[in-house]
């Protein structure tokens, strides 16, 4: 009978992870930070570091705005204030349909990009660090290609389309089920939407 | 308005979690027992057409991906009804994830144990068919419930499990009820999505009834999870109930009930248990018929 007494996951690593996600998702969807520089939006960047965590401790975890305070050194008020916050309010605010809003402005972004996240099935994926990638290849040679796929296309910005998708693999050497990347390629539907479904689809064409 | 404005107006986000009745007809679980090894498999039951005609037809145990509620006051037999199920289980071939927040794993493997042997099962043969996640020497397992699931993902993983036991989820919030709803909620919806048969036991606070569905966090618990079986102990202390139950003064009358179960139709009637010398639940006649036979005029 096996026992497990320990977590398996660090729970602080895990919330700066998806945290750092969400805010870097809440930059994209204000428009990027050049855009941000331009309309002296700067100070946005620490209201929505702070958004990102709050959202994250109450959705992903369960934390209740007292607890979420206590770990954030903030006020119980604040972080009411960011759950809150009304997102499709924010977004109009953000594409010029209304020129002000009383709402959270990052606690509105942080919730949007919160939700595509989610819906992208992109707010827990693993980091992959490139020893992971090396040791996959190593130990686990005909397993490794989703980890070396996912290594490849860090930063990518989806949905990308094939021609986009042929520059990053031109030079990994990298052949699934017997059949090169650079081929593979050639037969997917695209534009391919995530890493997830990128994963898919080359699993759907090689095996 | 167009009415196709609807389908621009909301985002896929939405539209996501509206279904037509007949799309969901794939999706539907099939409704059929998984053993308990004992008479509760009865006291649920389905309803089959014969000759155009319901009838009533035993399930032959706790509903299939049903998320179970396992109440009582202390001593009233609920850890050696879900160990007693987790043994029936693995003896079965099936793979079992054991989430113990009160008893060290240790004390666990020899409950499971004897369990195994009273129904005259080699432990030894089934113990691989059961994975422990000891939470109740971890605080950050027991207070941290996206550790927990984490680490209840890996086991169920791991080992790939069909059936899940907590014993107790009361445990992931002692001292914190205001939080029971919350926590409750996240583990039901983990086990549903990782396709769990489960039996979740939850203790009762001292105010509380000893035979309602109500547990430490209020009816949290029992609304969330799909169905509740209330177990139950009464000492006989007066002349009144020694003559009605025919028992002496002092003596332990155990009773059991399934209190309610939205996945299915089950029996209503509160039944006499013991929990006989080899430490297995055997659960005898409804409390009306035992009451009938034995009542002194």
């Amino acid at each position: 009978m096996e026992v497990i007494g320990k977590p398996v996951v660090d729970f602080a690593k895990e919330v700066d992870l998806m945290a750092k996600r969400v805010f870097l998702e809440a930059v994209n969807i204000a428009g990027g930070f050049r855009k941000l520089i331009l309309y002296r939006n700067l100070t946005w960047v620490p209201s929505l570091i702070e958004a990102a965590y709050v959202i994250v401790l109450n959705k992903e975890f369960g934390k209740t705005p007292e607890q979420i305070a206590e770990f954030l050194g903030i006020t119980k008020e604040t972080v009411k204030r960011i759950l809150s916050a009304d997102e499709e309010k924010v977004k109009e605010f953000l594409e010029g349909k209304v020129e002000q809003v009383d709402e959270h402005k990052a606690g509105g972004l942080a919730k949007l990009a919160y939700r595509r996240l989610k819906e992208r099935g992109e707010l827990k994926t693993t980091e992959i660090s490139e020893e992971t990638v090396e040791q996959a290849k190593l130990h686990l040679p005909e397993f490794a290609w989703p980890l070396i796929v996912l290594h490849a296309v860090r930063g990518l910005d989806f949905p990308v389309g094939k021609e986009e998708l042929k520059k990053v693999f031109s030079s990994i050497d990298l052949t699934i089920n017997g059949k090169k990347i650079e081929d593979l390629l050639n037969y997917l539907e695209y534009p391919i939407k995530s890493p997830a479904d990128l994963l898919k689809k080359l699993k759907e064409a090689a095996f | 308005m167009d009415a196709f404005d609807n389908d621009k107006k909301y985002s896929k986000e939405y539209k996501q979690y509206v279904f037509e009745l007949e799309d969901l007809k794939e999706k539907a679980p099939p409704l059929f027992g998984v053993k308990t090894g004992t008479k509760i498999d009865e006291m649920f039951f389905k309803v089959e057409f014969e000759d155009g005609k319901a009838k009533k037809v035993p399930l032959g145990g706790i509903p299939y991906l049903g998320v179970l509620n396992v109440v009582g006051v202390p001593d009233t037999g609920k850890s050696v009804f879900v160990e007693q199920f987790a043994v029936v289980q693995a003896s079965l071939g099936y793979k079992v994830l054991f989430v113990t927040t009160e008893s060290p794993s240790y004390f666990l493997y020899n409950g499971l144990k004897s369990k195994a042997m009273a129904l005259g099962i080699d432990f030894e043969k089934i113990e691989d068919n059961i994975i422990v996640v000891d939470a109740s020497q971890s605080d950050e397992l027991r207070q941290n419930t996206f550790s927990l699931t984490k680490t209840m993902e890996y086991a169920i993983k791991k080992k790939k499990t069909t059936v899940t036991v907590i014993d107790s989820i009361t445990g992931l919030y002692e001292h914190r009820e205001m939080l029971a709803r919350q926590i409750v909620r996240v583990i039901y919806n983990f086990l549903k999505e990782k396709r769990q048969t489960s039996l979740l036991v939850s203790q009762k606070r001292s105010s509380q009834g000893g035979d309602t569905a109500e547990a430490a966090g209020g009816l949290a618990v029992a609304h969330i999870l799909d169905g509740t079986i209330v177990f139950d102990k009464k000492i006989i202390m007066s002349a009144f109930e020694s003559r009605l139950y025919n028992m002496d003064i002092g003596e332990v009358l155990r009773t059991v009930r399934i209190d309610g179960c939205r996945l299915t139709g089950h029996d209503t009637s509160t039944y006499v248990m013991e929990i006989n010398d080899l430490g297995l639940i055997e659960i005898k006649e409804k409390l009306s018929e035992f009451i009938k036979r034995n009542a002194k005029r």
